[in-house]
């Protein structure tokens, strides 16, 4: 039969009473279960029972026993993908750090433990301590160890937070953050502008308040820069020649090629299309909630380790991408997201740049060349670089700021730290509200016609979708117009006949462990892979692809 | 892991509460017409105050006491993970053991007071082998309960569940009626009509335990020490009654691993 | 005695026999002739004030301070400040504690019990290695890390130290520990059961609706 090799995910009663029926088919099973055991006898849910006849679990004992059931417990997918008819999985299996064949139940180790925590096995009732049995049947012991605290789980660059805040605590700045370079090399300009997804999952926030933890890292960054220290990055005495080219100094480049270096590659190329490194940190992010001054520093701390940055120099322009190929042994794809995407109604491609300027434009504008502004600006849309383009637009001195947002404040995707600072100096959010057209006047535009939204159904996100409002249309003047929906990615700079496999919306699709394209020796990640996403997961990426593309060179 | 995820323990540390450091800001009038930076960072002694707070969460500290005292050296901290790369025809995915439950409303008051457990909690307890030896205690202060309650917390959705989850009730009221002398068990749930068809009558048979056809609002405690107060409507009228020992019957939910998991697949799960 | 060798439990001991103060003073780092000797002392001195304030005592009773053998000036110094901090606390238990007397000895009582336990000596002796080298898993504490997992054994030691105490005078039920000893009775709940689980304790009886459980007296 075809089917013969099963997997089974899911140890509880429903995956063991499924094992059974797939054995008895003759299938070989594979039942992989999280818990260090499969379940334990359920009452059943099916039927009235008899006051001794409670808890039963007929298939347990029989799965267990059962040569063609191969039990996987205390084991988690990896990753899994289809392919060719088949599914590949990688699976961990944790060691139980106990030898349950030695062991004789004697219950010492759990006398002296000094940890507990809450047993899973009998749903948080009573305790467990850290060495103990996880099932009491059949007397077997584990220990239990967290490979990471949560906040290092959910970093998308796994950092050793527990340690650099520890070492902030026992009053080591420096040491710590040697810690944080030991992943991130941009620790002061990510310490002003993460989101900390960190601080989302940290623990104390069930007693009081997260751990500030972004802005701890910036402290440490800050202590080195305020006493002048100028450390130098150490690379390694062996050094490897190959050489690697990377498209874009934005962090997932610079990420990409301080790892490089430290790894001992001296050849590495980083080619910008900009006159300035950092990509969005600098031609994104304002200079008001990330100083210039300081990302250019970080960023010669990396170019100080024999980085190469060439700016001004547009692949696919000024060198062509086969070139690149040619000259290099290996090429990092960190191009971004840098087109704004349009609102899509009439009126705006007529004036564009006639007082409809897009986002990402208007901010790397105000980056490279400040103008002031005055008059009436409105930014349309609801995420960050909406917020940071109308806080801009205030200092640069226009005399009234919108931000016209189809849903209401709480659906906006932008930081609710962010929306409230926004609002704090005096930038007016309109909600409820959409464009249906721009409207113009002797080639230039002068305001904008909208329509009143109102919630309906939740949409696939979860996000109640908005529907216009019949009849409800109406003016606003502008001077200035700002769209800032989105941003997709540009990838003129490809040849026309690439075999890149890209997704449907235009990104590079990439293996997760190495970050490598279907070509191999082209590697991508960042924004030109996830869509406009978070520069520490550009930075994850970037360090990924680093070990991505040593592995690749060193078993050429 | 579920309590370990989700209602993890943590030590009740003599620093707790304490805030969260604030970053401090140039004002609003200082940033009109300039790019100054807004935040001004933290100064060292808030930093340090801050950095302290981190509960350093860690379960096993690697200490080795364990491995000191085990008289036949069973205890393996190098024992390593195991990877294994496997191919299959198919996958079947389950729920799995991780009794993750749809939140549940703090109306309910689970997570509040110690005396209000979930249903599977209660079996657990009712387990022989479970951390009571199968007694029925409250989890607040460790005495046997005369009167519980075991309330339908999600009346609402599929019929399926409403029906297994109240036979479960029913079949945990009578382990624990069976285990404890003097017990008085009402169980409040909108029964569905495949239930009153296939199993009330049976049910309303057992002694000791009272059907209520209803819909249960809140459970609340008046003041320390006293039962719990549990709310609920009945044959359109509202009624108010105390408890030692409420259980609720939960609607359990995929884990979000298993969820995206099924969506990378493309299959149910079963 | 080399200050090394000062046993915190000892300290605890004086503390519930009414001592007021306690100094320890110890050469400098470096000069010691077991070459670390005084830096355990400092940090067992360290834990002892910890939990010693933990459970209801002035932390300026028990001090840590350095001058060597040739110092005889530093040495009348650092005992006169000592003697007048302790004067201006006044008697143990008597007001300048968080804690009074009588309740205070018994608790000097337990964090003696605590200082006794295998689990806070292990783990004492375990910090140059987890501080330098790190712990089974080659993880490298942090001081705050170390302070965190001390603070752990002590905040939940001494509730367990409590409760053993009552039951080693009898069998006792959840709510009457509670009771006795003002620790949130679900807290006791959870550490009876936990006992149970390690075959510490077992069920005496069933009194009305009251289980109440007795110790089972453990070898060696
Ligand atoms: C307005 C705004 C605000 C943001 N705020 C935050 C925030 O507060 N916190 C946060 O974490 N993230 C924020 N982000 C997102 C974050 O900046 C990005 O996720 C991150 O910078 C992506 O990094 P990257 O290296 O993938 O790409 P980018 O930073 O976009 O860098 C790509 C670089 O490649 C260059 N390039 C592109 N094509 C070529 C080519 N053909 N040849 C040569 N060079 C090329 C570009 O010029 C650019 O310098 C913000 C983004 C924007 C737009
Ligand atoms: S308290 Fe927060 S920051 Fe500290 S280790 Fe725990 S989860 Fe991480």
């Amino acid at each position: 039969m075809a089917d013969n090799r099963v997997l089974i995910v899911g140890g509880g009663p429903e995956g063991v009473k499924a094992a059974r029926q797939k054995s008895e088919e003759g299938a070989q099973v594979t039942l992989v279960e999280k818990f260090p055991s499969l379940g334990a006898e359920r009452i059943p849910r099916d039927r009235l029972i008899r006051s001794d006849e409670g808890f039963i679990n007929p298939d347990l004992d029989k799965v267990r026993n059962d040569s063609n059931i191969h039990i996987l417990p205390y084991s988690d997918i990896q990753k899994v993908h289809s392919g060719e008819g088949a599914y590949f999985a990688r699976i961990i299996q944790h060691g139980l750090r106990v030898d349950n064949t030695k062991c004789n139940d004697c219950k010492a180790c759990i006398k002296v433990c000094p940890v507990n925590m809450l047993d899973d096995f009998n749903e948080g009732l009573g305790f467990r301590t850290a060495v103990d049995f996880y099932n009491p049947v059949t007397a077997e012991y584990n220990i239990y160890k967290e490979d990471m605290p949560v906040c290092q789980r959910s970093c998308p660059l796994n950092l050793d937070i527990r340690s650099y805040v520890g070492l902030i605590a026992d009053g080591r700045y420096l040491d710590s953050l040697k810690t944080i370079r030991d992943r991130l090399p941009l620790p002061g300009s990510i310490g002003r502008v993460c989101p900390h997804p960190c601080e989302t999952a940290c623990n104390r926030q069930y007693l009081d308040e997260p751990i500030s933890i972004c802005f701890l890292k910036r402290f440490v960054a800050d202590v080195e820069l305020n006493e002048g220290i100028e450390p130098v990055y150490e690379t390694p005495e062996k050094t490897h020649p190959e050489k690697v080219a990377i498209v874009g100094a934005g962090p997932a480049g610079l990420t990409c090629a301080y790892h490089l270096a430290r790894m001992g590659y001296k050849e590495i190329q980083i080619f910008e299309a900009l006159p300035v490194p950092g990509g969005y940190l600098w031609v994104g992010i304002p200079e008001y909630r990330l100083p210039k001054k300081l990302l250019q520093r970080e960023v010669d701390l990396i170019c100080n380790m024999g980085v190469e940055i060439q700016y001004e120099t547009r692949i696919g322009e000024d060198i062509s991408f086969e070139d690149l190929r040619k000259d290099h042994d290996a090429v990092f794809i960190g191009a971004g997201c840098h087109k704004g995407l349009k609102l899509r109604v009439p009126g705006e491609e007529e004036y564009e740049g006639q007082g409809i300027i897009d986002c990402v434009t208007f901010l790397r504008e105000q980056a490279l060349n400040p103008t002031e502004g005055k008059g009436k600006l409105i930014v349309i849309g609801g995420g960050n670089a909406a917020i940071d383009s109308a806080r801009v637009g205030w200092r640069m001195g226009f005399d009234e700021v919108y931000i016209l947002y189809r849903r209401t404040k709480k659906e906006m995707p932008a930081n609710p730290w962010e929306i409230d600072a926004a609002e704090h100096e005096g930038v007016i959010l309109q909600y409820l509200a959409a464009p249906v057209e721009i409207l113009g006047k002797d080639g230039r535009a002068t305001g904008m016609k909208c329509i009143k939204m109102e919630l309906g159904e939740p949409d696939a996100s979860g996000r109640r979708r908005p529907v216009p409002i019949e009849g409800s249309e109406y003016v606003i003047d502008a001077e200035t117009i700002v769209p800032a929906i989105s941003q997709g990615t540009n990838l003129e700079f490809l040849p026309q006949d690439h075999e890149f496999s890209l997704s449907r919306w235009n990104t590079f699709e990439i293996d997760e462990d190495t970050c490598q394209t279907n070509i191999p020796g082209v590697f991508a990640g960042g924004d030109v892979v996830t869509g406009p996403d978070i520069a520490i997961r550009a930075v994850a990426a970037g360090r990924n692809a680093a070990m991505g593309i040593d592995e690749y060179l060193r078993s050429k | 892991m579920i309590y370990e995820k989700e209602k993890r323990y943590i030590v009740p540390f003599d620093d707790v509460p304490s805030p969260r450091a604030e970053m401090p800001e140039i004002s609003v009038d200082e940033r009109r017409g300039n790019f100054d930076e807004v935040e001004t960072g933290f100064p060292e002694s808030v930093a340090v105050t801050e950095a302290k707070r981190c509960l350093s969460c860690r379960r096993c500290l690697g200490c080795a006491l364990c491995w000191a005292e085990c008289g036949v050296e069973a205890i393996d901290f190098d024992m390593p993970d195991e990877v294994l790369e496997l191919e299959f025809d198919d996958v079947i995915i389950t729920r799995g053991q991780d009794n993750a439950f749809s939140a549940i409303d703090p109306a309910w008051g689970y997570g509040t007071y110690a005396d209000v457990i979930t249903d599977l909690q209660f079996e657990r307890m009712l387990s022989p082998t479970g951390p009571t030896d199968g007694r029925v205690v409250s989890p607040l202060d460790g005495e046997i309960p005369a009167r519980l309650a075991v309330i339908q917390t999600e009346p609402e959705g599929d019929e399926n569940h409403l029906l297994s989850s109240v036979v479960l009730g029913v079949n945990e009221s009578i382990l624990a009626l069976d285990r404890t002398e003097g017990l008085k068990i009402t169980l409040i749930s909108p029964l569905s009509p495949d239930f009153k068809e296939r199993f009330l009558a049976d049910a309303e048979k057992i002694a000791g335990l009272s059907m209520v056809e209803g819909k249960a609002g809140s459970v609340q405690r008046s003041g320390e020490g006293d039962p719990l107060t549990v709310t609920y409507s009945h044959e359109g009228a509202d009624h108010t009654e105390t408890f030692d020992l409420v259980v609720l019957l939960t609607k359990p939910v995929l884990s979000s691993e298993t969820q995206a998991l099924s969506k990378k697949l493309d299959k149910p799960v079963q | 005695m080399c200050t090394g060798r000062v046993d915190p439990a000892m300290v605890a001991g004086a503390f519930k026999k009414g001592l007021d103060g306690l100094m320890v003073v110890g050469c400098y780092f470096g000069d010691c002739h077991y070459i670390t000797g005084n830096v355990q002392a400092k940090a067992k001195m360290d834990i002892t004030r910890r939990l010693l304030k933990h459970v209801g005592l002035n932390q300026d009773r028990l001090a840590f301070r350095q001058c060597s053998s040739g110092e005889a000036a530093v040495f009348v110094n650092l005992v006169s400040e000592f003697d007048q901090r302790i004067r201006e606390i006044g008697p143990i238990g008597g007001g300048g504690d968080p804690v009074e007397a009588p309740d205070i000895f018994r608790k000097m009582e337990t964090a003696e019990a605590v200082l006794a336990g295998e689990k806070i000596r292990w783990v004492i002796g375990k910090r140059t290695p987890f501080l330098e080298s790190g712990n089974m898993y080659g993880e490298v504490f942090t001081q705050h890390e170390f302070n965190r997992a001390i603070d752990m054994i002590i905040v939940e030691e001494t509730e367990v130290q409590e409760i053993l105490r009552e039951l080693r005078e009898g069998a006792r039920s959840v709510k009457g520990l509670a009771q006795a000893l003002t620790i949130p009775s679900e807290r006791v709940f959870k550490y009876i059961t936990a006992l149970k689980r390690k075959g510490m304790i077992k069920l005496d009886k069933v009194s009305d609706r009251t289980p109440y459980f007795q110790i089972i007296p453990q070898e060696g």
